[in-house]
């Protein structure tokens, strides 16, 4: 058996400007979800393409290859950003699943058969018939309230804010984002990570 | 029900990185389609990827693109059209032997993969999953009282339980549950009075120079203390 407890607080937290980026990437991905807004989609573009190339660089060690991911990746982001759930990860973090899986097909490409099984396949991130798989990043409902209490005054005020919103007044993610005029997926992305920090929160203090 | 037998750290973390073979991708995914904390350990290794590979790193390509070849790679990104690849409509349902089966999300997204079904000695059924060229990835079902001849492994073999209860000399094995064979021992599994589904693959994984051993430096801490 293997233990899978403890390894949480071991894995750095978030700091603002992280947060901050993360929350206009996802803003960014809105609104080429809602408008195909191109500008958003450029500045996106601006700012993953290099560090995707780098990656894909060091993997293939060939920049024609290195390319190919770039483009394919970004293609998808580009027609996929409405798969995006902020309360399931980062921006970066769902691009960067996406390019994982544009390379392991690249990696398969000359000795693919045509029936031979693709990526999306395996993980299947950008299927449109994604269902309701359970959230990951839910706490565990016997986690009771009071004993969170004293964490969350320890919260950045945004997800501090947020939390009491949905979790004290019961309000849903929508509500929190008209009350407080901010975009949805940056409530949804405040709340896994304010989730997130708590969980942080109470297993170091175990 | 709890699962106990967990794929290790590695094995996720390679899950997670693309390194492994098709077969051994599809037996891990399936268990994290079942199991709610290697879903958890799942995403925090897709993080800690994602910051080690895209997020902290600072342009290190010999030739960082372009603007010319920025601008020129957003026209053709604009210009494309989407490319939706015909998706298989995933199946969830499995009928064998006058039983019902639900099959986890990753499964059921490949179960047009699975091959017709055909008994083998001993109460044993088996069903191909065709996946890629030179892997053995099968759903293979024991009736009640089902014994598995007397074998030993020269390549590496998982299986997850999808269905009932298995169990072989050491163990007993349910639901979720996800064995990592070791190659020089011998192996007997055999069902009681439950039938049981499970997903095999006998395969090694894949060896990518570019990847794992450097990658997993920064992780061994994590990943191999006792």
């Amino acid at each position: 058996m293997q233990m899978v407890s403890g390894r949480t607080s071991t894995r750095g937290s978030m700091n603002t400007t992280q947060t901050d980026a993360a929350e206009h990437a996802a803003e960014l991905l809105a609104s080429i979800a809602e408008t195909r807004s191109r500008a958003a989609f450029s500045e996106l573009f601006r700012h993953f393409a290099p560090k995707l190339q780098s990656y894909a660089t060091r993997q293939f060690g060939n920049e024609q290859t290195a390319m190919d991911l770039v483009q394919e990746t970004m293609t998808n982001v580009w027609h996929k950003a409405h798969l995006f759930k902020p309360d399931k990860g980062s921006p970066s973090t769902w691009i960067f699943t996406i390019a994982r899986n544009i390379r392991f097909d690249l990696l398969r490409k000359n000795k693919k058969r045509k029936d031979d099984i693709s990526a999306d396949e395996l993980w299947p991130i950008l299927s449109e018939q994604n269902d309701s798989l359970d959230d990951g990043y839910s706490l565990d409902n016997d986690v009771l309230m009071q004993e969170i209490s004293q964490y969350y005054a320890q919260l950045p005020d945004a997800q501090r804010i947020v939390i009491e919103k949905i979790y004290i007044e019961g309000k849903s993610q929508q509500e929190v984002s008209d009350a407080l005029g901010v975009p949805l997926g940056t409530i949804k992305s405040r709340t896994r990570l304010a989730l997130k920090k708590l969980k942080e929160l109470i297993v170091n203090d175990d | 029900m709890m699962i106990k037998s967990h794929p290790g750290e590695a094995l996720l973390y390679q899950y997670a990185a693309g390194d492994l073979s098709a077969a051994m991708t599809i037996v891990v995914g399936t268990h994290i389609d079942m199991c709610k904390a290697c879903r958890r350990t799942v995403c925090d290794i897709e993080q800690k990827l994602c910051e080690d590979n895209l997020d902290t790193i600072v342009n290190v390509a010999n030739q960082a693109m372009t603007k010319s070849q920025c601008d020129k790679m957003l026209e053709a990104i604009f210009e494309s059209s989407v490319c939706n690849k015909v998706e298989n409509e995933p199946n969830d349902i499995l009928y064998l032997e006058g039983r019902r089966f639900t099959l986890p999300r990753t499964l059921a997204h490949n179960s047009h993969r699975i091959g017709d079904w055909s008994k083998l000695v001993g109460k044993l059924w088996r069903a191909p999953l065709t996946l890629e060229n030179g892997n053995q990835t099968n759903l293979i079902y024991m009736a009640p009282g089902a014994k598995v001849p007397e074998h030993t492994h020269k390549g590496q073999e998982a299986t997850l339980v999808l269905d009932g209860v298995f169990n072989d000399e050491k163990d007993e094995y349910k639901d979720g549950d996800f064995v990592l064979l070791d190659p020089s021992k011998t192996h007997t599994p055999e069902t009681q009075e439950q039938d049981c589904l499970t997903l095999a693959t006998l395969d090694a994984p894949l060896h990518f120079t570019s990847g794992i051993s450097r990658l997993l430096n920064p992780f061994s801490s994590l990943f191999f203390r006792a």
